[in-house]
């Protein structure tokens, strides 16, 4: 199997050192509590359980409502605050490696210099891109065009502007998927190999193979994109799972696989309780729902990691529990870590998973989880309840925008379209359905890299995602149209292109915004 | 494209019952056995006639885990129409109709028009409510109530189109303040002489009884 080709053109930006220059104190405020036992059971109910503070008449909104607690508190804050108080789960578990990595820093003049040098490689891409036929931004006009003529005669006679998917249907529904029988390289990216490429595996080789490695490096390293046979590897020392030095990881991962087998045993059971049975059910329901067209997450052994997966995790954090979307958020760690099984050229999203061995599946497992809870740590404010965290964000990006490209905001004003209607998914699902997952894989080699990516790193690359159909969105003169092509922005012909240029923009946006931290915070 | 008037909906329902399913089959006339979960809302739109007259319908479909349900709430105020969801092979999904309707009843405006929907009617082997439940629940609440299979399409068309002309219905008895865009209708500028309304002034007109 070819996973040389994974990242592409954008090796340009292999200089990138990209790490924050203030650490957020989230951590802090997570880790104030006193160590608690982990999913240590108590009666803590999350975002799908919220009528703590709801009023006696509407006491019966809530279709779950009938074993959750009932006791009304007067303001929404002040009920959170409570609740805050009151929850006690693995957010709290101060047994965590992740503290370790949230302290790099840098020089604004490093910064500065890179990024300047960043802009520079990638508006000369852009020019080259531009004078060479059958660019991306060529495909992107012409899909345009595709799109309309979709439209039209895929709804004759109502003239309603719907996309071709339909409502509801994704962009992984779209384009390459559907009915391919797509390469591995259609999953984790279609760059081409190239001189830089290869030597950028060697470094990679090198480093992953060295006694002891400075986890900096691995960031800088990995910022424009990780070799696809080195990115599993990478993305579990990114994650803050797998420890940079060499002659810890193995220790570590034994130890971690058979910690997360004993969670199976101590709780994979109760999902047969009264109180967790709803839990397990939906996780149950959706899991076949997700990903539809990709065959691999259509086989049961693949859907049962999944459910085992989501169950464990949710059970161990009732103070969000499980939220639909962090489904989604597995599919790449278990997408790149496949990779490590596979050996020939199998076709990695047909690929049958019940031929690897027992010992292998469980492995690939263990390693989903513990990839899965780290990248959940540093967002969890998102599924807690009422998602306070998606609600901020929402309203970052708003303000962003408005700064950034005021004339796009004037526009969605005008035409009363909601932030929260269209990126409220961005950020629940982290932009996982608005793009391909070979292009998300790609994305996450710099969220990982980033401190804090899939948090506020993720912010301005909503703003570019946002600012980058700027013209497109402009030329929608109605709310329909606009609400149309906002939940369905053409990017199923994206490739590392694509993202190598976006996320140079929400490095810029980054560096132009980090040293005015008020230009993100909301106003109360 | 001109119409008469534009209608805002929203869908309702527990998880899994086929909100989003109808919606496509509605917009797109298809189906799609398996459907990734829908994430907060999700919006679809299609024209429809009734009584001669261009309709054009906007529809919020929601997310239907309790845990969206702070975000989905919002949506309920601005819609005129209403389809409220169950699956009539799951019990629960009827047994949490009160609830719903109680957010609906709640949330949205009081003239709004709901039509109860037990979809999933091709699959009559593991039917666990029935159409009879499902009627007498309607008649006591005051909806309008079909079974639907958003796999075959039967009644598909039929309940967006017949909320569609319970709400028109609406309109004509004056029920309906329609300069009032908060109930989830505009006046289209290609409106109709026939009605006395001005013909080009989707916001500013006034007079509003038009029967």
């Amino acid at each position: 199997m070819n996973r040389t080709d994974s990242q592409g053109s954008t090796a340009v930006m292999s200089d990138i050192s990209s790490h924050s220059f203030k650490d957020n104190n989230k951590t802090s405020f997570w880790k104030k509590t006193a160590k608690t036992v982990p999913g240590s059971i108590k009666p803590v109910y999350g975002a799908q359980h919220p009528p703590l503070h709801e009023k006696p008449t509407s006491g019966g909104n809530s279709p779950r409502k009938d074993s959750k607690m009932q006791q009304p508190l007067q303001k929404q804050r002040d009920a959170f605050e409570a609740f805050a108080e009151k929850t006690s789960d693995a957010w709290d578990d101060a047994d965590d490696d992740l503290i370790l990595m949230a302290n790099v820093k840098m020089s604004l003049k490093d910064v500065h210099s890179t990024a300047m040098q960043v802009m520079h490689d990638h508006s000369e891409q852009l020019a080259r891109r531009e004078a060479s036929p059958g660019s991306p931004k060529d495909q992107h006009r012409t899909y345009n065009t595709d799109r309309h003529h979709m439209t039209v005669s895929s709804t004759p006679g109502h003239g309603c502007g719907c996309r071709p998917g339909g409502p509801g249907v994704g962009v992984r529904l779209k384009g390459q998927w559907v009915g391919s029988r797509s390469s591995p390289s259609n999953i984790i990216g279609n760059g081409s190999p190239n001189d830089q490429l290869s030597s950028k595996c060697e470094k990679f080789k090198t480093m992953l193979e060295s006694a002891n490695i400075d986890l900096d490096d691995v960031k800088t390293m990995s910022w424009s994109g990780i070799p696809g046979q080195y990115r599993p590897t990478a993305w579990k020392i990114l994650s803050g799972y797998l420890p940079p030095s060499l002659d810890r990881r193995q220790p570590t991962l034994e130890r971690k696989r058979q910690e997360y087998y004993n969670f199976v045993e101590q709780y994979f059971d109760t999902r047969l309780q009264e109180v967790h049975k709803e839990t397990f059910r939906q996780i149950h329901i959706d899991v076949p729902r997700m990903s539809p067209l990709i065959a691999l997450f259509q086989q049961d052994k693949v859907q049962e990691i999944f459910e085992r997966i989501l169950y464990i995790w949710a059970i161990r954090h009732p103070a969000s529990g499980y939220v639909q979307g962090i489904n989604d958020l597995v599919t790449p760690f278990f997408v790149v870590f496949l990779t490590e099984y596979i050996t020939d050229d199998a076709e990695l999203d047909m690929y049958e998973v019940s031929n690897l061995s027992e010992a292998a599946v469980r492995m690939l497992e263990a390693d989903c989880f513990w990839c899965f809870s780290k990248l959940l740590d540093g967002i969890q404010d998102n599924y807690t309840f009422a998602q306070p965290g998606i609600q901020l964000k929402v309203n970052a990006l708003k303000d962003l925008v408005s700064r950034i490209d005021n004339s796009l905001h004037s526009h969605l004003m005008e035409h009363h379209i909601e932030y929260l209607q269209f990126a409220f998914r961005w950020m629940n699902n982290l932009l996982m359905r608005e793009m391909p997952l070979r292009c998300i894989i790609r994305l996450w080699d710099t969220y990982l890299a980033e401190t804090d990516g899939f948090a506020t790193f993720h912010l301005y690359v909503c703003a570019s995602f946002l600012t980058r159909h700027s013209y497109d969105l402009q030329r929608e003169k109605d709310f329909q149209g606009l609400m149309m092509l906002i939940q369905n922005l053409p990017t199923h012909h994206w490739t590392d292109n694509e993202i190598g240029l976006l996320l140079a923009e929400a490095y810029k946006l980054k560096f132009m915004f980090a040293d005015a931290p008020k230009h993100l915070v909301h106003k109360k | 494209m001109s119409y008469a008037y534009l209608f805002k909906y929203i869908i309702i329902g527990d998880t899994g019952v086929g909100k989003s399913c109808l919606l496509l089959q509605f917009t797109d006339k298809r189906f799609q056995p398996v459907h990734d979960l829908t994430i907060g809302v999700e919006f679809g739109a299609r024209m429809i006639t009734i009584d001669g007259k261009q309709i054009k319908l906007q529809i919020w479909d929601t997310a239907g885990q309790e845990s969206f349900r702070s975000i989905t709430r919002s949506y309920y105020r601005g819609a005129a129409g209403a389809l409220l969801v169950y699956d009539i092979t799951r019990r629960d999904t009827f047994n949490h109709l009160t609830s719903w309707l109680e957010d609906a009843r709640q949330h949205a405006s009081s003239n709004m028009a709901i039509m109860l929907i037990g979809n999933k009617s091709d699959l009559e082997a593991r039917r666990d409510v029935k159409r009879e439940e499902g009627e007498a629940f309607a008649r006591e609440h005051g909806l309008i109530f079909m079974e639907t299979s958003a796999k075959t399409a039967s009644n598909v068309e039929e309940a967006f189109i017949n909320t569609a002309k319970e709400i028109y219905q609406k309109i004509q008895d004056g029920v309906f303040d329609i300069n009032n865009e908060a109930n989830g209708i505009k006046i289209g500028p290609q409106h109709s002489p026939t009605s006395g309304l001005p013909a080009s002034s989707p916001g500013g007109n006034q007079g509003g009884g038009c029967c």
